[in-house]
């Protein structure tokens, strides 16, 4: 009877009682959206950094990455073929991709740029890092002599998918040496660091340009990007001589400080949309607490205590809070499929110099939180604005006008 | 007949910003169970400060109340919900129905909280507004009914309660005179059935159905106060 009075109260003043619901709904489908928008963010963020730099993680020999070596050749991997074939039978790991990394003059007619190369195997890389955006040409497949370079380093050398590169650099021995090489095309991370200085050509022309078979570095491609805990630890009990190094830590400067802050920036919201919610379903009961004050006193003079009154008033706070919840909800999962439908185009993140499209990417456990919030919000709301009126003298409440 | 309520120096006033408007002067009274008890007087008098204080909805400030020998004063709040919700049932000048509810339900409503099972409570319902002969109009919401017809449904309400003191401030007043004699009849009925009814008004048509007449003026209980009519 008390919950079928406190729907029923709702009806009472319907226009009332929309304000609250729209109130509560607004603000669900809000939180709801952008802990989705967050969430396609981090995606993006997250598929940026995997499959256009680093893959899923990297393999360096022990200690590789904390120390500067004046050589730092001298502690490549060795015999490498032997230990790519090893990875590449590891349980979840989908791609196997052998790399170095070396500093490098560039030329193009009279035009001398240094820049960072990264030699690769094309047609094994070509596939799975698929968030390069060659904007120009196309990616570094199985042209031996092919070279694709960043879009800043491109404009700075002033040449095209076709032209000829020429590159100079030191042998492991230390002697200069050079080769030529054809643009096949240029591409754009996004990231303006990496687009003003970086290339890429094939390992094979790499090795004897720096006179080596060792490789810098193994970077891993996995079926699931959940799974390189399980995969590193693997290797590691089978390796103890390399180390393993995720994605989140290799690009900590770009992907993990972005999603620390916007984690952040996402807590700061949702309290800032809990405070709304709260502020305009406190209002609401406010008013409609004190418009029913003789209902209240008329209650309470018949033996229900202050307790039960608030729990009455609690229901009809509790019910604007769940229905303004779902509707909220239902609200936002059909934004998500019409008007959202293709992502929002987002302006060029910080560090980025491209826009993108974020998805949405709506969360079932986001769901049921943002029902939680919005419907605890209302019933807490509820409770801080009849409070006080439930209180008051029995006769005082009769009398009230 | 036995007392039920026992009231000793009751005195009472309100406060208004620094002004004390006194409302009660030193009544001393007793009601005995089965009275139809009439408190009359002019617009501030204190007739409805009385009945809030024999209903136990305005503070006592002054002196004693005993209801079937208890000191009211001695009891806490927990306990006067109880006696409030079992043995006291209220009719108001305003009538206070859930307009939400139909008229079945506003009688049903104190009876869920009473803990009365199911089918007790459809009886008593049945019972209730038959006894005011609204039984044929128990789908229909207070705005759909007359004056006279929400008053009989917060009678019937507060008779489904089976309480032991029917209190009525100014029943009669919001109605014509026809009703209210109806409603008079009504409440001198379940006197005669039992009940102990205390009603105030300033209406002299009450003064004919009451077995006891307190005059009171302001704010003091004027000598005599017994039955001055049937």
């Amino acid at each position: 009877m008390l919950i079928k009075i406190a729907f029923l109260n709702l009806l009472r003043n319907y226009r009332r009682s929309l304000v609250g619901l729209l109130t509560v709904g607004f603000g669900v489908t809000a939180l709801f959206l952008f802990d989705g928008f967050n969430k396609g963010v981090m995606r993006q963020y997250k598929d940026n950094t995997i499959h256009a730099k680093y893959g899923h993680g990297q393999v360096n020999t022990k200690g590789y990455r904390e120390q500067i070596f004046e050589k730092p050749w001298e502690h490549w991997i060795e015999q490498p073929q032997t230990l790519i074939q090893e990875l590449a039978q590891v349980p979840g790991v989908s791609h196997v991709f052998p790399r170095i990394e070396f500093p490098a003059i560039l030329q193009a007619a009279e035009l001398n740029v240094a820049g960072r190369g990264l030699a690769v195997d094309g047609h094994v890389e070509a596939d799975f890092f698929n968030t390069m955006n060659i904007v120009e040409g196309q990616t570094l497949r199985d042209e031996p002599n092919g070279i694709i370079l960043g879009h800043g380093l491109a404009r700075a050398l002033a040449v095209k998918p076709g032209g000829r590169v020429t590159l100079l650099t030191n042998t492991v021995h230390g002697s200069l040496n050079g080769a030529d090489f054809t643009l096949v095309g240029i591409f754009q991370t996004g990231l303006k660091e990496l687009d003003d200085s970086h290339f890429r050509i094939q390992r094979g022309a790499a090795a004897p340009l720096l006179d080596t078979d060792r490789i810098e570095s193994v970077a891993l491609g996995l079926h699931r990007d959940e799974d390189w805990p399980t995969v590193s630890q693997m290797i590691r009990n089978k390796h103890p001589e390399l180390d393993l190094t995720s994605f989140a830590e290799l690009d900590k400067v770009y992907y993990q400080h972005a999603v620390d802050w916007l984690g952040q920036q996402f807590i700061v919201i949702q309290w800032i949309i809990i405070l709304i919610v709260a502020l305009g379903i406190g209002n609401t009961m406010a008013f409609t607490v004190l418009e029913r004050t003789t209902e209240i006193g008329h209650l309470r003079a018949n033996g229900e205590s202050a307790r039960d009154v608030l729990v009455l008033l609690l229901w009809e706070g509790t019910l604007i809070g769940l229905i303004g919840s779902i509707l909220g909800i239902l609200l936002g999962w059909l934004l998500n499929i019409t008007l959202l439908k293709e992502g929002i185009l987002m302006p060029p993140a910080p560090g980025l110099t491209r826009q993108f499209f974020v998805k949405i990417e709506l969360q079932p456990l986001m769901l049921v939180v943002s029902c939680l919030l919005g419907t605890v919000t209302a019933a807490l709301a509820t409770g801080l604005a009849a409070s006080g009126r439930v209180r008051m003298p029995i006769a005082a409440a009769l009398r009230y006008r | 007949m036995t007392s039920l309520y026992s009231c000793q120096h009751i005195s009472h006033s309100y406060q208004q910003g620094a002004q004390t408007f006194p409302a009660l002067h030193d009544v001393n009274l007793e009601i005995k169970a089965g009275e139809f008890c009439l408190i009359m007087g002019p617009s501030g008098s204190g007739k409805s400060t009385l009945l809030n204080l024999l209903g136990l909805i305005e503070p006592l400030q002054k002196g004693r109340i005993f209801f079937h020998g208890q000191d009211l004063q001695a009891i806490d709040e927990a306990r006067k919900n109880q006696l409030r919700r079992f043995q006291l049932g209220f009719i108001f000048q305003s009538f206070h129905l859930f307009d939400v509810l139909t008229a079945a339900e506003n009688v049903e409503f104190f009876l869920t909280r009473q803990g009365v099972p199911t089918a007790e409570r459809r009886t008593r319902v049945q019972q209730a507004l038959e006894a005011v002969d609204l039984w044929q109009h128990r789908e229909k919401r207070p705005q759909d009914m007359s004056g006279g017809q929400r008053q009989r449904v917060a009678i019937a309400r507060a008779l489904a309660k089976q309480p032991a003191v029917i209190l009525a401030d100014e029943p009669t007043a919001s109605l014509d005179q026809d009703t209210a004699r109806s409603i008079l009849v009504l409440l001198k009925n379940l006197c005669d059935q039992g009940r102990t009814i205390i009603v105030s008004s300033h209406d002299p048509l009450a003064r004919t159905y009451a077995s006891r007449v307190l005059n009171l003026k302001d704010g003091h209980l004027q000598a005599g106060g017994q039955a001055d009519a049937h």
